[in-house]
C-alpha cells in the first residue's frame, strides 16, 4: 500500500512542503487558505488512523480537537503561561487523556452504536464548553489573544505571526505529523489496526487484545486532534468555540472521505479540495454559500462510486496499470491447484513446535471432564469426557444434532461451558477467550475463511505471527517491523507448510478458493500452535481438491497434535488415528477409524435402525 | 425554595419535548429494525417537514394543509432516498451506509439553506390554539399543551398502523426476519422502501408540528439527530416502545435540568446514555439481535 | 413433462463451492427425499430451489417456469414454498397472524378452517404468542404457513428436527395425509426411518454431489450404499 522505499514518502512530503510557498499561489491559493488546509491535515492524519486504518468511525473528534486547543489557549491567554510549544503539547496530553476516557466509554460497542455514541460525545463537549465551562473557555466569545509562537534565541528572536511566516511553524509541525504517522502505520501496532478493521474476529483469535488496541488508535486520534486544536487557536490568534462544534467533526470527516481514507494524507488532499473549492465556488462563481451544498453532492458521490477517495482512486488506477501484465489468480474451480514441486509429506519442512511453558507437564495435551452446554432448555451437550494425547491427530464425527460444532467451540473458548472444565497443557482454560487461548497455543482454522481481507497473504500471516510474538498487547508504535525478531522466518516457514510462498504477495481478493482455504489453515499455524483444532476443513471443495488438502493436513501434523471435524468421512479417516464419536450430546464411542467403521451402534447412529 | 410553578411548567416542557423525541426515535428505530441502516440524515428530515410546511403555509393560510404537506413531503423525499440511492448499500458495510446517510442530510440541510437562507422563519400555530391557557395555579402557552395531544394522537395512529394493520403486521415480521417475509412471498425490498417513507414521515411531522414552538433554521436537526440517537440507545434499537419510554426520559432530563443549568443537560442526557450502555447494553426495552 | 426440473445447479457460501451440478426432478403428487449427511449440502439444495440461497448457475424448472436466481418472493408466486430447518416462525406475531401474513400475497389461499383441521393444535393456541410456542406447536406453525398458500411444491428442511417422538409420529401422520390429498413434497430429512417411510424416491447426496438415485424401496434393500453415503 504505501511504498517500503525507506524514507520516499517523508523525503516527497519535505520537498512538497518547502516547495509549496512558490507553487500553490499561483494555483490560486492563499497563505491564510494553506496554513488552514494543514491544521486540517495534521487533525486528519489522527482520524485516519482511527477509521481509515482501524475502521472506527468516530463523529466526536471535535471533542478532542477543541480540548487541545482550549487548553493550550487558555494556557496562553488566561493563565499567562509564556512558552506557545510547550502549551501544543500540554494541549495535546490533555487532549490525549480525555481520549482515553472517552473511549473507554465509546468503545463498549461497535460499529453503529459507537458512531452514535461519538455523536453524543461531540454534543455533549460543545455544550459543556458553551455553558458550564465558560468561564474558561469565553463561552460563544471563545479565547481571543492567542500569541504567535517566537523562539528567542539570544542574538535574535524569530517570531512566526502569520501567512507564510506561519507556515514554516505550521509546515513543520504536519511533517512530524506524517513522520510519526507513517511510523505508527508501519509498525506491529499499524498491522494489527488493520487487521481490527478487516475482520476483529479473526484478530481476535490470533491473540490479539482488540479492546486495548482500538484504545490506542482513539488516543492517537485525540493526541493529533489535540495538537491540531492548539495549532488553530496559534494560527488564528484566537480559540473559536466552533472547534467544538459537531459541524468540525463532520467536515473533518468528509474531507478525509474525499481525500481517501487509509492513506494518511487523504485528509490534507481532502482539506485543500474543500478549502480551495469553497473559496472558489464563493467567489468565482458568486455562489455564495451554495458551496457546501456542492461539496456535499461531491461527498455522496464519492461515497457511492469512489469507495477510497481521490488518493485511492489514484492508488488503485495506478495499480491496475501496473497490475495488468501480472499472473491471473490460479485455475478455476475443478483444475487441479498446483501444490508445487511434487509435494510429498517428507518434503515439506517441519515447523517447530514452539516450546511453550509447561512446567514440566507431561499429561494429556487437553482434558475435558464433563463438559456440558445449556441453551435455555435444550442441552447441546451433556457431560462430555474428552482426552487428546499429544500428537495425536484425532476426528470428531457423529450424525445430525450431535453437538459437535458446539463442543468445539467450547474447546476453542468461542462459547463458555455451562459446566464442567477445560484444561490445556496443564492449565485451566475454561471460560476464558479465544485470545488468551490462542497466546497459550490453542489455535482454530474456521469453517468459513475468516481472513484480513484488505492485506495480502503475507500481510495476513504476519498478523499472526505479531501475535505470538508480542503477546496480547504491547505498544510498540515506533518500531520497524524488520525489527521484530524472528518475523519474517516464521512468517516463511508458515508459508511454505501451506505452500502460498509463490503467492506471498498476492492479495486476498485475488486468490482463489483453495489457496484461501490454505492460508485459512495458515493463520491458524503462524503461531506455532501446540493444538490446531479445524473445522470443516475439506468444505466447500471439488474431489481433488480434497485429495490435496489431505495430503496437506497430513504434512502439517508432524510433531503437531490435531483435531479435526469434518462431515467428509472418507477423507477424515484416511487423515485420523483416532475417531471421537458424538451423538445426541454425548461421546457415545472412542476408536481407530477402523474400529468406528465396524462399530453397530455407530452405524445405528447414523442410519437410525432403518436396516432392520 | 423550588419554585413549583417553575418545575411544573418545566416538567410540561419535557412532557412535549419527550413526546415529540418519542415521535422522531420511533421513526428512526423502525427504520433500523428494519433496514439495518442507521439513518443520520433523520435530523434533516425534521427539518425538512417544518420548512415544507412553512412553504405550504405561506400559500395556503391553513396550518392543518402545511402539517399535510411536510408530512408528505418528507414522506416521499424519503421513499426517494431509499429507491434511489440507500438501497444499494443494503450489501455494503455498515460506515458506508452511515457515510451515505450521512452525506445526504448534510445535502439537505444544505439545500434548505440554498433556497430559505439561515435567518430563522415562524410558522405560526393555527388561531384557536395560539394565545396562553389557564391552569389555575400557571399560565401555559395553548399550542405547547395541544401539542402533546397532536403528537399522542400521532403516536397512537403509529401503533395502530404498527399493530392493528397488515401493513404494521408486515413491518413488524419484518424487524424480526425478513428474509423469511420475502419467502412468504412478500416483496421485502417494497416493505423496505415503506418503513423508510413512515419513519421519514414520522420525522416531518414531528417537524412540523413543533414549528410554532421553535423558530425554523436549516440546523435545527443537528440537535434533534443527537438527542434521538440518545433516545434510540436508551430506549433499545429497533423497539417502538422502546423509543417511547426513552423519549419521555430523555425529554425529562433535558427539561428539569435545563431549570437548575441548560449548560448541564447535555451531560445528564449522556450521563444517562453511559448508564444504559453500561448496565444494559441493548437498551432498556431492546432485544438481542441486530447491533 | 415432471412438476420441477433442476439441472446442473451450482451454489455457493460466499466462494465455498457447496453445490456441484446438481439436477433432480420432482413429478406431480410424489414425495422426494434428498438424503445424505450433514454438510452434505441437502439444506442448501433446498435454499437454492427458494431463491434465499442464488444459484451461480443451472436451471430451476417448476411447472415450466424457471425461477433459478429470481428472488424468493418471485419463486414464492410461481408455487413453491420452503419450510425452513430452524422453522423462523415470527415470535412478535401470534399464530393466527402469522398464517395470515403467510397468505396475504397467495392467490389461491386456504381458508384457516382447513388449516385447523390438520392441526387442531394450532386453533387451540391461535392467539399465542410464537415465542410462547413449544417446538413441535412451531414447526406445525412452519408448515401450515407453507400450506396456507396453497403451494404447488413444498420443500421441508429437517421438519422432524428436535422433536419428541411422539409429535414426530403426529407431524408424519399430517404428512402422510398431505401426500394422500395429492401434495406434491422434497423431503430433507436425518430420520432414515420416518423418510424411507413417507417417501416414494430418494436422492443421495454427498459432498455436493447426487450420487445415487432409486425408488425408497429398494434403497433399504441397499445396505452397503447407505452405508456408503449416510454411514461411515
Amino acid at each position: 500500500m504505501i511504498k517500503q522505499r525507506p524514507f520516499l514518502v517523508e523525503t516527497l512530503t519535505a520537498v512538497g512542503l518547502i516547495l509549496a510557498p512558490f507553487i500553490l499561489p499561483h494555483l490560486g491559493f492563499a497563505p491564510n487558505t494553506v496554513n488552514r488546509i494543514l491544521v486540517w491535515g495534521l487533525f486528519g492524519i489522527g482520524f485516519d488512523i482511527l477509521f481509515g486504518f482501524t475502521g472506527l468511525l468516530s463523529f466526536g473528534q471535535s471533542a478532542l480537537y477543541g480540548t487541545g486547543g482550549f487548553v493550550a489557549a487558555y494556557l496562553l491567554t488566561r493563565a499567562g503561561f509564556p512558552h506557545v510549544i510547550t502549551s501544543l503539547f500540554i494541549g495535546m496530553i490533555a487532549a490525549a487523556a480525555v481520549g482515553y476516557l472517552v473511549g473507554l466509554i465509546a468503545l463498549r460497542r461497535t460499529g453503529i452504536y459507537f458512531a452514535m455514541i461519538t455523536v453524543a460525545i461531540a454534543e455533549v463537549f460543545f455544550f459543556v464548553e458553551f455553558n458550564p465551562l465558560a468561564e474558561w473557555t469565553g463561552g460563544e466569545n471563545g479565547l481571543p489573544g492567542v500569541p504567535s509562537p517566537s523562539f528567542d534565541l539570544g542574538f535574535t528572536h524569530i517570531t512566526f505571526s502569520s501567512g507564510w511566516s506561519l507556515y514554516g511553524f505550521l509546515a513543520f509541525w504536519y511533517f512530524i505529523g506524517i513522520v510519526v504517522g507513517l511510523r505508527i502505520v508501519r509498525s506491529p501496532v499499524g498491522a494489527v489496526f488493520r487487521a481490527i478493521r478487516d475482520n476483529p474476529l479473526r484478530a481476535a483469535a490470533v491473540g490479539h487484545n482488540i479492546h486495548s488496541y482500538k484504545l490506542t488508535a482513539f488516543v492517537i486520534a485525540a493526541a493529533y486532534a489535540g495538537f491540531a486544536g492548539g495549532l488553530l487557536g496559534v494560527m488564528q490568534a484566537f480559540m473559536p468555540p466552533d472547534a467544538f462544534m459537531f459541524h468540525t467533526s463532520a467536515e473533518l470527516i468528509m474531507m478525509t472521505a474525499i481525500g481517501g481514507t487509509g492513506t494518511l494524507f487523504g485528509p490534507l488532499v481532502g482539506a485543500s479540495i474543500w478549502l480551495f473549492l469553497q473559496d472558489f465556488l464563493q467567489a468565482a462563481l458568486g455562489l455564495g454559500a451554495a458551496w457546501k451544498l456542492v461539496l456535499g453532492v461531491i461527498f455522496v458521490l464519492l461515497v457511492c462510486f469512489l469507495r477510497r477517495g481521490i488518493v485511492g482512486g489514484i492508488h488503485d488506477l495506478y495499480l491496475w496499470l501496473t497490475r495488468r501484465g501480472e499472473s491471473e489468480p490460479d485455475a478455476p474451480e475443478g483444475v487441479p491447484l498446483p501444490l508445487g514441486a511434487d509435494v510429498t509429506a517428507s518434503d515439506t519442512p517441519a515447523m517447530p513446535v514452539q516450546p511453550r511453558a509447561t512446567n514440566g507437564y507431561d499429561g494429556p495435551i487437553l482434558q475435558a471432564v464433563g463438559l456440558t452446554k445449556r441453551y435455555g432448555g435444550l442441552v447441546a451437550n451433556s457431560d462430555i469426557d474428552f482426552t487428546v494425547n499429544h500428537g495425536e491427530v484425532r476426528g470428531i464425527i457423529g450424525p445430525n444434532g450431535a453437538g459437535k460444532s458446539t463442543f468445539f467451540k467450547m474447546l476453542t473458548c468461542e462459547v463458555p461451558p455451562t459446566s464442567g472444565r477445560i484444561v490445556f497443557e496443564g492449565n485451566d482454560i475454561t471460560g476464558r477467550n479465544v485470545t488468551d487461548v490462542c497466546q497459550l497455543g490453542l489455535t482454530k482454522s474456521y469453517q468459513v475463511n475468516q481472513l484480513f481481507s484488505r492485506l495480502t497473504v503475507r500481510e495476513n500471516l504476519i498478523i499472526a505471527v505479531l501475535g505470538e510474538l508480542r503477546g496480547k498487547f504491547r505498544l510498540d508504535i515506533f518500531r520497524k517491523m524488520d525489527n521484530v525478531p524472528g518475523l519474517t522466518e516464521q512468517v516463511e516457514r508458515t508459508l511454505a507448510m501451506v505452500n502460498l510462498s509463490a503467492r506471498a504477495d498476492t492479495p486476498v481478493t485475488a486468490l482463489a478458493y483453495g489457496e484461501k482455504r490454505r492460508l485459512e489453515i495458515g493463520l491458524a499455524l503462524a503461531s506455532s500452535p501446540s493444538l490446531l483444532l479445524l473445522d470443516e476443513p475439506l468444505a466447500g471443495m471439488s474431489p481433488q481438491e480434497r485429495v490435496e488438502t489431505v495430503k496437506l493436513l497430513k504434512s502439517i501434523s508432524r510433531g503437531r497434535t490435531m483435531i479435526v471435524i469434518d462431515h467428509d468421512m472418507d477423507s477424515l479417516f484416511e487423515l485420523v488415528e483416532r475417531v471421537t464419536v458424538l451423538q445426541e450430546g454425548r461421546v457415545l464411542v472412542e476408536g481407530t477409524p477402523e474400529e468406528i467403521k465396524g462399530n453397530p451402534a455407530v452405524q445405528e447412529a447414523y442410519l437410525g435402525g432403518v436396516l432392520e | 425554595m423550588i419554585n413549583w410553578a417553575n418545575l411544573v411548567s418545566q416538567m410540561f416542557n419535557g412532557l412535549v419535548l419527550g413526546a415529540l423525541l418519542a415521535l422522531i426515535s420511533s421513526g428512526l428505530t423502525i427504520i433500523y429494525g428494519t433496514l439495518g441502516v442507521l439513518n443520520l440524515a433523520h435530523g434533516a428530515m425534521f427539518m425538512l417537514g417544518g420548512y415544507a410546511g412553512y412553504v405550504a403555509f405561506t400559500y395556503t393560510d391553513s396550518f392543518i394543509v402545511a402539517v399535510i404537506a411536510g408530512s408528505l413531503f418528507v414522506m416521499v423525499a424519503g421513499v426517494v432516498m431509499e429507491r434511489v440511492i440507500i438501497r444499494h448499500f443494503y450489501g455494503r458495510p455498515d460506515e458506508d451506509q452511515l457515510l451515505v446517510t450521512f452525506g445526504i442530510g448534510i445535502v439537505m440541510v444544505e439545500l434548505v439553506r440554498f433556497f430559505f437562507g439561515s435567518l430563522s422563519l415562524t410558522v405560526p400555530p393555527p388561531k384557536i390554539l395560539s394565545g396562553i391557557t389557564s391552569l389555575g395555579f400557571m399560565f401555559y402557552p395553548t399550542y405547547r399543551l395541544a401539542l402533546v395531544g397532536i403528537i399522542a394522537v400521532a403516536l397512537l395512529a403509529l401503533f395502530l398502523v404498527l399493530y392493528r394493520t397488515r401493513i404494521g403486521m408486515i413491518v413488524r415480521a419484518g424487524i424480526e426476519d425478513s428474509v423469511m417475509v420475502d419467502s412468504l412471498g412478500i416483496n421485502v425490498y417494497r416493505v423496505f422502501m415503506v418503513v423508510f417513507g413512515i419513519g421519514a414521515m414520522a420525522a416531518g411531522f414531528a417537524g412540523i408540528v413543533n414549528a410554532p414552538v421553535v423558530s425554523l433554521t436549516p440546523d435545527m436537526g443537528e440537535a434533534i439527530l443527537v438527542q434521538t440517537f440518545v433516545v434510540v440507545v436508551i430506549g433499545g434499537v429497533g423497539s417502538f416502545p422502546g423509543a417511547i419510554l426513552g423519549g419521555l426520559i430523555a425529554g425529562e432530563i433535558i427539561s428539569i435540568t435545563s431549570m437548575i443549568n441548560p449548560g448541564y443537560a447535555y451531560v445528564m442526557l449522556f450521563a444517562a446514555m453511559t448508564l444504559v450502555l453500561v448496565l444494559r447494553p441493548h437498551g432498556l426495552l431492546g432485544t438481542q439481535g441486530r447491533a | 413433462m415432471s412438476l420441477l426440473e433442476v439441472h446442473g445447479l451450482n451454489s455457493y457460501y460466499a466462494d465455498s463451492h457447496i453445490l456441484f451440478d446438481v439436477g433432480l426432478h420432482v413429478e406431480r403428487n410424489e414425495v422426494v427425499a434428498l438424503i445424505g449427511r450433514n454438510g452434505a449440502g441437502k439444506s442448501t439444495t433446498l435454499k437454492s430451489l427458494m431463491g434465499v440461497v442464488r444459484p451461480r448457475s443451472g436451471q430451476i424448472v417448476l411447472d415450466g417456469v424457471n425461477v433459478a436466481g429470481k428472488a424468493s418472493h418471485a419463486v414464492a408466486h410461481a408455487g413453491m414454498q420452503l419450510v425452513h430447518e430452524d422453522r423462523r416462525i415470527f415470535g412478535s406475531l401470534n399464530v393466527e397472524e402469522n398464517l395470515i401474513l403467510a397468505g396475504l400475497t397467495a392467490d389461491n389461499k386456504w381458508p384457516l378452517d382447513r388449516i385447523y383441521e390438520m392441526f387442531p393444535r394450532l386453533r387451540e393456541r391461535k392467539g399465542s404468542r410464537g415465542t410462547d410456542l413449544s417446538g413441535g406447536e412451531q414447526q406445525m406453525l412452519a408448515i401450515a404457513r407453507a400450506l396456507i398458500r396453497d403451494p404447488k411444491i413444498v420443500l421441508l428442511d429437517e421438519p422432524f428436527e428436535g422433536l419428541a417422538p411422539v409429535i414426530v409420529r403426529d407431524l408424519m401422520k399430517a404428512c402422510r395425509d398431505l401426500a394422500a390429498e395429492g401434495q406434491t413434497i422434497v423431503l430433507v430429512e436425518q430420520n432414515l426411518a420416518a423418510t424411507l417411510a413417507l417417501a416414494q424416491r430418494v436422492y443421495i447426496i454427498n459432498n455436493g454431489h447426487i450420487v445415487h438415485e432409486g425408488r425408497a424401496a429398494d434403497i433399504k434393500a441397499q445396505p452397503d450404499v447407505l452405508h456408503r453415503y449416510l454411514g461411515v
